[in-house]
């Protein structure tokens, strides 16, 4: 309810009229209005609630000089004048809503009051998705003004789909607004989010530092946040269902990310990929000038005949070859070279395929293999998400900020990928994925090469929607990032801002002072822009409950690189703290490297009661080394007399 | 600008057959005054050439200014005798910690016209205070209106009287009048009050002292005079110059005050002098009276055009 009391008066003259869209009114000096604070104009037959975009103060004085007339010239009798002019406090409201709606008149010469909650509610149109039988109302923050506040909501439907979709959030680095956002509101979902509007999940792709390495860990909430939370109805808690994955380090055994501290094993699960995986996604590694239509042609032959099937051809082997690691490839490259060269003499052309370009292609799978060491296994056996088996509130972080920037947009193009075809047949486990990604900037800029990944995000951004697949991003200049991407976003948060960026053209709409309060935008608040609001809000919400990348990694440091004996003990004993690396140390002494990771792969993958016992068995029976003796060609003659021989 | 009342008032008029009439005298027509010299009593020896007061001092809380408005238009005829409609307001304004609010404020509207057109007026004016005009000739369009005038004048003097007296009843604050405190004599003879004449129609000295009058320096005052006239309400006056003259104009910045014929008014005129010098920031542009007119009083002005209907 508004207070009693009005705080202040619509206004309208000739050169500053009300509309149907915008008014002014005046307040007492001591006000406690600001910029985005919420009013409602009453008069009889019809109510109209605005936000305050701008603001303005100005006396009775006609001109500069006759202070300076008044003070005698002294600045310091300035503030002595027996009596302070006459100050008018003016502000600019943009009108958020009418109740009629119809006819679409101009606001009238009212009272002006505070907004309570009932009033906010209904100014930012919530109550059509707060109440009735299937409310689908997410907690954002809460809107504060004037000593008291209200808790904002999103429309589920509008933000994860199907009527709109997607989050685009904009911010300055370094000030907590991006990822602390986007963790809060994601924290809200999994909360929040209604049964009758299906399942839902999200990954989070952790493209720096440590960022996204701790949701699962409780971090202090301040008592102000806490009470934050209590408004939002929600609870402070980290979020409880989260697997970590990480590709390898090259060593193959230890992972690839800063949450490698043994205490958090149990939930950090390798990111392995084998050949299979990435042939499917070659594209995204190989650029243009790599792939040309013949190459391009090869590839989808190995794709299509080759990888992953028993492949028959006299020419190469008399069995069917089975190509389905990186390993079996260069073999199966080595074998048509060997036959283009020995039994063909010479000849240049294999299946059609030149060997000009089956030499390029080798070339550049292989260099994969290198590049995305520790992502891709030449075993053949993949460590993947669990696709089909996504649980409701499920947290899926993949950790690809020690990767290459060609072998993150690796993942990142597979990933999704396979989030959209899971969708499509709806076979994932849930009917709604969130997608976070961070630096928009980097992955689907403006201006730039049209790289595959940006091709994705922008098709996640138009159609993703449809599928239940829901983009997440962020990023630092919005101005930027491919427009159609954050324009399709429904949803916008934007934390404090740099001045450069608000200077540039799409945020031309935003007042003066609304531009003014964001770049100075204190840490917690956001303006957030959605379908049923009508004008941007400012709201204020609590710090997340789970550690930040800093906190966690002072609090769980990352593991010390370690010897490959003590690297695969770690490993196991994520499976059986029992493990210990002496007992590794013993089983592996005089094994090959590869053989050892198979086996811990196997191992990890299996997860088997008796961990110990698996992992020696898939270790195999030890080959003892043998010295062969050296078996030359004996040269052609022997001349003593031939210094040179 | 015709308010709603007058609008409603004029179709009413129009109504029961009188011609209507659309002469807008200017609303801020000041009172007219005769320029002349009526020379006053010295009370206080010194040169007429200035008395310097010193520097200027902010005038402790509270004081309180009073003014008032008028506006007035022929709205009809009958026959050929103006119907006038006024409306007088008046309002004090008092300061406390720099801040000017309002403390007392009248509003009245008034009809004047002959009586018998009064009466065929009925109740069409009932929400106005009916004035009738002397029946002492036979109507005339220009003399009826200038009696209407004089009407209109009184009834804003009493009005204004009328809150300078409630106001002084419940305080002790200096109360500032914007012009002469003769129009009463509980005014003249209330030590508490001060007259700030922007007007000097009237001027009390002649020849050399005149001259010396109207050449005080900035800052200075003249010896305090009794003015000639008032017999019914004698005050004690003096001569203030708040701004430098020199280059502009004999008049700019000077200002008459009046106050009460008291032995106290004679010991607390320098001081008193110096407090309204203060009282020349902040400036009151660009009302093109500012060298003499007091924010104080400008912001009465001010609050009774704003508050007053439109």
């Amino acid at each position: 309810m508004p207070d009693a009391l009005p705080i202040g008066r619509v206004v309208a003259t000739e050169l500053k009229p009300a509309t149907p869209h915008q008014f002014h009114f005046w307040t007492a000096r001591e006000s406690p209005i600001g910029i985005g604070a919420i009013v409602r104009v009453d008069v009889p037959g019809r109510v109209v609630f605005g936000i305050v975009t701008d603001g303005f103060a100005y006396s009775d004085l006609d001109a500069p000089i006759h202070d300076v007339i008044g003070a005698d010239g002294d600045p310091n009798l300035g503030g002595r004048a027996p009596t302070e002019r006459a100050e008018i406090r003016l502000y600019q409201a943009a009108v958020l809503r009418q109740v009629p709606e119809q006819p679409m008149q101009p606001v009238p010469l009212g009272a002006v009051f505070l907004a309570g909650d009932a009033d906010v509610a209904e100014a930012l149109r919530m109550d059509a998705f707060l109440g009735g039988e299937q409310p689908t109302g997410v907690p954002v923050g809460v809107y504060a003004a004037g000593g008291r506040d209200a808790p904002i909501f999103l429309d589920a439907d509008f933000l994860l789909g199907p009527e709109a979709a997607h989050l685009n959030i904009t911010g300055v680095s370094g000030l907590a607004t991006k990822t602390s956002a986007a963790q809060f509101l994601l924290a809200s979902i999994f909360q929040t989010f209604p049964a009758h509007r299906g399942r839902v999940a999200a990954v989070c792709f952790n493209v720096k530092g440590p960022d996204l390495c701790f949701l699962d860990q409780p971090s202090e909430v301040p008592e102000e946040d806490r009470g934050l939370y209590a408004r939002l109805g929600l609870v402070a808690e980290p979020f409880g269902n989260v697997r970590y994955y990480a590709p390898y380090k090259s060593d193959g055994v230890n992972l690839n990310t800063l949450r490698s501290h043994e205490a958090l094993a149990a939930n950090t699960v390798p990111l392995v990929w084998g050949l299979r995986e990435v042939l499917d996604y070659a594209e995204v590694l190989l650029n243009r000038d790599d792939v040309d239509a013949k190459a391009g042609a090869f590839i989808d032959f190995l794709k299509e005949r080759v990888v992953g099937k028993p492949f028959s051809d006299v020419t190469l082997s008399d069995a069917p070859l089975e190509v389905r690691s990186f390993a079996d490839l260069e073999d199966f490259f080595r074998r048509i070279f060997e036959f283009l060269e020995v039994q063909s003499r010479g000849a240049e052309v294999w299946r059609s395929h030149h060997v000009a370009t089956i030499r390029k292609v080798r070339n550049r799978l292989g260099n994969i293999s290198v590049r995305a060491k520790g992502l891709v296994t030449d075993d053949g056996a993949a460590s993947d998400l669990p696709w089909g088996r996504f649980e409701d509130r499920s947290l899926h972080v993949v950790d690809v900020a020690g990767l290459d920037p060609t072998v993150q947009d690796l993942v990142f193009a597979r990933i999704v990928s396979q989030l959209r075809e899971h969708l499509e047949k709806r076979q994932l486990g849930v009917e709604q994925v969130v997608v976070f990604v961070d630096e928009l900037n980097k992955y689907a800029p403006a201006d730039g090469p049209d790289t595959y990944v940006r091709r994705m995000l922008l098709d996640i951004a138009e159609r993703g929607r449809y599928l239940g697949l829901v983009l997440f991003s962020a990023q630092q200049f919005r101005s930027q990032v491919l427009r159609r991407v954050v324009g399709n976003a429904g949803t916008a948060f934007f934390g404090r801002m740099d001045m450069d960026e608000l200077a540039t053209p799409g945020y031309g709409t935003l007042s003066p002072s609304t531009r003014a309060k964001l770049a100075a935008l204190p840490k917690g608040e956001l303006m957030v822009r959605h379908p049923h609001f009508t004008q941007p809000l400012f709201v204020r919400f609590p710090r997340p409950a789970a550690l930040t990348g800093r906190q966690g990694v002072e609090r769980f440091p990352p593991a010390a690189e370690v010897s490959f004996p003590a690297a695969v003990a770690r490993q196991l004993r994520g499976l059986d703290p029992a493990v210990t690396t002496p007992a590794i140390e013993l089983l592996i002494d005089g094994r090959r490297e590869e053989d050892v990771r198979r086996a811990l792969h196997a191992t990890r993958r299996t997860r088997p009661d008796n961990v110990l016992a698996y992992f020696t068995a898939q270790l195999g029976k030890k080959v003892e080394r043998e010295v062969v003796d050296r078996r030359g060609v004996a040269p052609l003659k022997r001349n003593g007399g031939d210094p040179y021989a | 600008m015709a308010s709603t009342t007058w609008t409603r008032l004029r179709r009413a008029v129009a109504a029961r057959g009188f011609t209507p009439a659309s002469w807008i005298p200017a609303a801020s027509e000041g009172r007219a005054e005769e320029a002349t010299i009526r020379p006053a009593r010295l009370v206080e020896q010194g040169e007429v050439g200035g008395i310097a007061v010193g520097l200027a001092e902010p005038w402790p809380d509270p004081v309180a200014f009073l003014d008032g408005m008028q506006r007035y238009e022929v709205m009809a005829y009958a026959g050929a005798s103006p119907v006038v409609v006024a409306e007088v307001a008046g309002a004090v304004l008092e300061r406390h910690d720099r801040q000017l609010h309002a403390a007392l404020a009248a509003r009245r509207r008034l009809v004047i016209a002959r009586p018998a057109v009064l009466a065929d007026l009925g109740d069409a004016i009932e929400d106005h205070q009916a004035i009738p005009l002397p029946e002492d000739g036979p109507p005339h369009p220009v003399h009826d209106f200038l009696l209407a005038r004089r009407e209109v004048d009184a009834a804003r003097g009493r009005l204004e009287v009328e809150l300078g007296h409630s106001f002084r009843a419940r305080s002790d604050a200096w109360l500032i009048v914007d012009g002469t405190l003769t129009e009463s004599p509980q005014w003249a003879a209330d030590g508490r009050m001060l007259g700030v004449c922007k007007s000097h129609a009237t001027l009390p000295f002649a020849d050399t002292d005149l001259e010396q009058y109207l050449r005080l320096p900035v800052g200075h005052r003249s010896p305090v005079f009794q003015p000639a006239g008032h017999d019914v309400a004698p005050v004690w006056s003096w001569a203030l110059r708040l701004w430098p003259w020199e280059g502009r104009d004999l008049l700019h910045g000077l200002v008459r005050i009046e106050a009460a014929p008291r032995d106290e008014t004679l010991a607390q005129v320098d001081q008193l002098s110096r407090w309204l010098i203060a009282e020349r920031s902040p400036v009151s542009t660009p009302d093109p009276r500012w060298d003499r007119l007091l924010y104080g009083i400008r912001a009465v002005e001010q609050y009774l055009r704003a508050s007053g209907e439109r």
